[in-house]
């Protein structure tokens, strides 16, 4: 690695909630130790080479970012814009208090809007906040350490049953399951009650692979209470042994269910010609 | 045998120390610029969209607080477009709690500074379906007509003679019925219709 030269920051808040303010302080700290790359924070403007924005720039805030780019030395005038709200307006992108002169309000592809309004920017580091890390990533690759890794994608999603010729044009698959769509929607809809959308998912895996060995035998009612059973005695964690209890009762109560409401259609309908 | 380990066996076993290659003995400043690490397995990075499964319904932009999932319409051309951009993402994972395929996946990625927005631009484009009856695009797209054809039973669809109407456009569904219903008016009216129509009666203006 070559020699790496050093950078000295002033930090401009452009209307930000102070949560990436607050992100900007951890990265000083001693763990994360920006200062080791040479990045120093200053107190003025006319001393620093980097511009780092945080915020969504509001209309208060629009003059003083302008007399702070301007007042920077003309020759590197780096600005590196710091979360959401200031690569893109974040959550307040449509808002009154924002200074948004795109012509689609934000709604573009790009997503303009931020500080870019009257600043170029030279990196993006999007996040609501983000961690230390993404910054430590970013101010890397302006230093050159780190090599850019994002790419934009653009996917071509076929109907179903067409081949792909391309590369970037995808077929439609439903991954097979155990047990039907129907049930699967409505188990993972009810299970959200229960564990959050994080845990619900390889929850339910584990879930409707029981019921697959469940409907092997005989009686799968009692087999499935024996493996949830296992499974129970098994797992160290009681929010998914709840859960899963959860989920066997459930999932009997929707088989009766459905059975009942098919029944229900026979009598409504006993002649199938349509209505 | 080595078994795979559950899921909450894998939630506790990332270690910050071994993740960021340091002695125990001086924990103090992590060498991450200059190595590779990894976040926890539950850290929130960006979502990221499996064009396999998506079926380009629509719950994650109505979900979106931010907007920054949007669905771009063309229907003369016959397709809709689900643009995503991380720029304008704020990591609450409110698409993936939505999404009824699961096409919406979240990751622990975290190194996604860059200096130009377009990188973090993912598009996905659908194709509407085509009502031959009046030669016009539907609202849906082919792949969630085919997604419903997965969800509901046989029986429902025999009911409801829903394999005709799939494929029509609102208009054209509506016209049909007041067809049928002006066959209807000159023949005799079958038994569990002519239950609906009394109590419309009774109801209405007469």
């Amino acid at each position: 690695m070559g020699r790496l030269k050093s950078v000295w920051v002033y930090h401009v808040d452009a209307g930000s909630c102070n949560g990436c303010d607050i992100e900007v302080l951890d990265v000083l700290s001693p763990y994360y130790d920006i200062e080791r790359l040479g990045v120093k924070v200053v107190p003025t403007p006319r001393h620093a080479d980097v511009l780092f924005i945080t915020g969504p720039l509001t209309r208060q805030t629009r003059i003083a970012l302008k007399k702070a780019y301007e007042a920077m030395p003309p020759k590197p005038r780096i600005v590196v814009a710091i979360g959401t709200c200031a690569s893109s307006g974040g959550i307040f992108y449509n808002s009154y208090a924002l200074y948004n002169t795109s012509p689609q309000r934000g709604r573009d592809r790009l997503r303009s809007g931020g500080p870019e309004m009257i600043v170029p920017i030279d990196m993006y580091i999007p996040g609501c906040p983000p961690s230390p890390e993404e910054i430590l990533y970013g101010v890397a690759q302006l230093l050159g350490i780190k090599e850019k890794k994002m790419k934009g994608e653009y996917w071509i999603a076929l109907p179903p049953g067409e081949k792909s010729g391309k590369e970037n044009e995808i077929e439609f698959t439903i991954p097979d399951r155990p047990i039907p769509v129907r049930y699967w929607l409505t188990l993972r809809e009810e299970l959200r009650r229960v564990v959050g959308y994080y845990d619900r998912d390889a929850v339910l895996n584990d879930f409707i692979e029981l019921v697959g060995k469940a409907f092997e035998s005989d009686d799968p009612r009692e087999r499935l209470h024996d493996l949830v059973t296992g499974y129970f005695l098994k797992e160290k964690d009681s929010r998914v042994k709840v859960a899963m209890r959860f989920l066997e009762n459930e999932f009997w109560r929707l088989v009766d269910e459905y059975r009942e409401w098919g029944e229900a259609l026979k009598r409504k309908y006993p002649v199938t010609a349509g209505v | 045998m080595a078994e795979a380990p559950s899921h909450s066996e894998k939630l506790k076993s990332w270690d910050r120390m071994k993740v960021e290659g340091f002695s125990k003995k001086a924990p103090v400043t992590t060498p991450y610029p200059f190595t590779d690490i990894e976040k926890p397995p539950e850290f929130r990075g960006i979502p990221h969209i499996n064009p396999e499964k998506c079926i380009g319904c629509g719950a994650c932009v109505q979900a979106c607080p931010p907007d920054a999932l949007i669905m771009e319409w063309d229907k003369e051309h016959g397709v809709k477009r689900l643009t995503y951009n991380a720029a304008r993402c704020i990591r609450c994972a409110r698409c993936i709690e939505v999404c009824p395929t699961g096409a919406m996946e979240p990751t622990t990625r975290f190194e996604i500074a860059t200096d130009n927005k377009e990188d973090l631009v993912e598009v996905v484009e659908h194709k509407l379906a085509y009502c031959e009856e009046c030669g016009e695009y539907l609202d849906f797209t082919e792949r969630q007509i085919e997604y419903v054809r997965n969800i509901l039973p046989k029986e429902i669809f025999d009911a409801y003679a829903l394999e005709d109407r799939i494929k029509l456009t609102q208009e054209e569904k509506m016209r049909r019925t007041v067809v049928k219903l002006r066959e209807l008016e000159s023949n005799v009216y079958p038994a569990f219709m002519l239950v609906e129509k009394g109590k419309e009666k009774k109801g209405g203006e007469e």
